[in-house]
């Protein structure tokens, strides 16, 4: 339970709310003045309090771990960020206090002035193809069929590893491929580099080959 | 007869608006995919239809008020 001080207000808020409105449903009495701000208080003014408090209180959950992971096929990718003992890419991130229990969130929300809304668009595509399509898809069948719709962009990385930096660009790799990470052209979480951002993890072209008609797109 | 149907539409008004209270509460006791979506979009559907029924009662019954006091006065 997602217990916050916010929370905990908006939940008193809609308690007094309900028992008004039930007040109001049982007893019944005339529309006069003070019944009218009666109902203003109980239909406008503690819903619309609830409803602002639950938005916010919505959109922080969504950026959290625990929510990526209730959709059974991100279990393993969840798991995997969980697990102290993994080298990978995303559970090294997650072990960073900076990304904590939102390194999903830090790593593929997009960038920019609209990138928020463009992830929570992207989300909203992801939990309507889990619920049309794949929410039986059994955990194996995801793993092989699971993959990003378009390559994982480096600018996502260079959000906090700008390039810029001294001790970026000392390290011979990255000065060679210095044009081709800031483009795109060779991905940081590759093979030859920074290897693969989650076990079961593939690069979209790859997993497109691979993925059955019934492959999952998230 | 109109007093009656108010009574009724807040009635259900107010029905809605507590299983809107219901939906965006069970969002943030229980915050996974499902029921935050359905109450950012049922719940709040159903919270803003309930408080436009109650604005439209409201409204209706002060014209009536209105037009009756009018009555009374051209009467006298």
């Amino acid at each position: 339970m997602h217990a916050s001080p916010l929370t905990l207000f908006a939940l008193g808020c809609a308690a007094i709310a309900a028992v008004l409105l039930i007040a109001y449903v049982v007893m019944r009495p005339e529309l006069v003045g003070m019944t009218k701000v009666w109902l203003l208080v109980a239909l406008g003014i503690l819903p619309v309090t609830v409803a602002l408090v639950g938005n916010v209180e919505g959109f922080e959950a969504t950026k959290t771990r625990k929510f990526c992971g209730s959709c059974h096929v991100m279990g393993p990718h969840a798991a995997d960020s969980d697990d102290p003992a993994s080298q990978s890419l995303a559970s090294r991130h997650a072990r960073n206090t900076l990304f904590g229990s939102e390194n999903c969130y830090s790593c593929h929300a997009d960038y920019g002035m609209y990138g928020t809304v463009v992830t929570k668009l992207g989300g909203m595509r992801h939990v309507w193809l889990y619920v049309t399509e794949y929410r039986n898809t059994p955990i194996d069948v995801a793993k092989q069929t699971i993959h990003l719709v378009k390559p994982y962009p480096n600018e996502n990385c260079m959000q906090c590893h700008s390039t810029q930096l001294d001790l970026w660009q000392k390290n011979k790799e990255h000065k060679a491929s210095l044009d081709d990470v800031r483009n795109g052209r060779v991905s940081c979480a590759s093979v030859g580099c920074h290897g693969l951002a989650h076990p079961f993890w593939k690069p979209a072209a790859s997993a497109s080959a691979a993925a059955s008609p019934e492959g999952v797109k998230p | 007869m109109k007093v009656a149907r108010y009574s009724l539409l807040l009635r259900v008004a107010c029905v809605m608006a507590i299983v809107a209270l219901a939906l965006m509460a069970w969002s943030m006791l229980d915050p996974r995919p499902l029921p935050v979506l359905v109450a950012m979009s049922a719940g709040q559907a159903l919270g803003t239809v309930s408080f436009l029924i109650f604005l439209a009662v409201v409204v209706s019954d002060l014209r009536r008020a209105r037009a009756a006091d009018d009555a009374s006065t051209k009467r006298a």
